[in-house]
């Protein structure tokens, strides 16, 4: 992947504006809501800003690679800033935007509909992240602890455990909506920002 | 920003023991191991981590005060007796199980030993080294943007508080929130693309090729080698055991 010196800067900028998103509104939001709400709730909210802001900088640098470039800048700022290394936001920066990248292949330019399919994707991640990170970090027996706390919990609800799984389908649903919802903000705001330059 | 400047001048100063290399095979050692080592035998690679970050980067010791830390450690070293294995002891009218309980404490270990290798990692290698680091996997020109977006990120975010606080003493969220969110972002990236144009003009006077590697090639150190054969040694010794 080669990229001229003005590539490289917008995507050092995109990198930028999202680190900084992440180190100022990021860091804010793991403040208020409680750790169990991280992935559900601030991880949600991150990625798909991220997303948007990812997305309008394929706009800006419209090659192979550029996407990844700028979460590769955004997960090297944020494992140097002063919170120190947190590897979920790490890895969950680089799957989405490795994601993006893989969702973008699918135009051969950029258009409406594959950063509509890019973003979907990307926040696709956002669901699986969790259950991925949690069993690399505590190993398969930690999914014997989930599957107890949901039997546990529908029993003492007196619920059905089916219940259970619409709900976690149903947060799949949200992720992939938000996703799609994103591809398509950042599309029609990358667009206001470029005539916005050109004023 | 001066914490990141600070601390590139500290790796600097320091004599360096291992390189990026080491650095990087001892984090991905570690994680491997962790995975690998089934039960007690996860606290020798807890161990030799801990020994290891003791010796060669103590700050990441700190990890062991951040406070989700050492929720999550709580949170699953109260519940795994009560939802893994059957319960077979009595304690305070309750039922828990002890195999619960062990598996419980070889998972947070497991987390410790991988989130500490982690810390160590991030510690030990500067920024312009991990960018050095991804440019080996043909990303050219990446140290380059890390370096730009590390000066950009301060007045990235003075852009973002000036914009928001126009945006807010304009009322801008009393009324229309997502249009007025909408603004506030198209402003943000336009502003700092703006900036960008002065890094542009700069980098191109100066005959900027990105092409070519930026600062003193990585090389590995003696160390290394020695950290390697030791690790991978006893890497398969645990395992196999």
């Amino acid at each position: 992947m080669k990229f001229s010196v003005r590539e490289l800067v917008y995507i050092a900028i995109f990198g930028a504006i999202w680190g900084a998103l992440e180190l100022t509104l990021g860091s804010y939001m793991h403040v208020i809501f409680p750790p169990l709400g991280d992935t559900f709730v601030v991880g949600l909210i991150m990625a798909s800003l991220g997303v948007v802001v990812a997305l309008i900088g394929r706009l800006f640098v419209p090659r192979k690679g550029s996407v990844l470039m700028i979460g590769i800048v955004t997960a090297i700022l944020k494992m140097v800033s002063i919170g120190g290394v947190k590897l979920g936001p790490l890895v969950a920066i680089l799957a989405e935007s490795l994601l993006m990248e893989v969702g973008l292949l699918v135009a051969r330019k950029p258009m409406r509909w594959s950063f509509i399919f890019a973003g979907a994707l990307a926040i696709t991640w956002n669901f699986f992240h969790k259950f991925i990170m949690m069993w690399l970090l505590f190993g398969k027996e930690v999914y014997e602890v989930y599957m107890g706390m949901v039997q546990q919990g529908a029993s003492m609800l007196r619920v059905d455990v089916s219940y259970a799984a619409a709900i976690i389908v149903l947060l799949l649903f949200i992720r992939i909506a938000a996703g799609a919802l994103g591809g398509w903000a950042a599309w029609d705001l990358g667009r206001v920002v470029r005539g916005r330059l050109a004023r | 920003m001066a914490v990141l400047h600070g601390r590139a001048l500290m790796m600097g100063d320091r004599r360096i023991i291992f390189s990026s290399y080491g650095y990087l095979f001892f984090f991905g050692a570690a994680v491997v191991m962790a995975i690998l080592a089934t039960g007690a035998k996860v606290v020798f690679v807890l161990g030799g981590t801990l020994i290891f970050a003791a010796l060669f980067h103590r700050e990441a010791l700190r990890l062991f005060l951040r406070w989700q830390l050492l929720f999550f450690i709580l949170l699953t070293l109260l519940l795994s007796p009560f939802v893994i294995g059957q319960k077979d002891i009595a304690l305070w009218g309750l039922n828990l199980s002890r195999e619960g309980f062990w598996a419980g404490l070889w998972m947070v270990l497991r987390a410790l030993s991988i989130a500490l290798a982690a810390g160590v990692f991030a510690g030990a290698v500067s920024v312009s080294q991990m960018a050095q680091l991804f440019e080996r996997l043909r990303l050219k020109g990446l140290g380059f943007a890390v370096g730009v977006a590390t000066n950009m990120l301060p007045t990235v975010q003075e852009t973002m508080e000036t914009s928001y606080n126009a945006v807010r003493l304009r009322g801008g969220f009393r009324r229309h929130r997502l249009e007025t969110l909408k603004l506030l972002l198209v402003a943000i990236i336009a502003g700092s693309l703006r900036r960008g144009d002065d890094i542009v003009s700069a980098a191109e006077a100066r005959a900027f090729d990105p092409a070519r590697s930026q600062g003193p090639a990585l090389h590995g150190t003696r160390a290394d080698v020695v950290l390697m054969g030791v690790v991978s040694l006893l890497g398969t010794v645990l395992v196999m055991m």
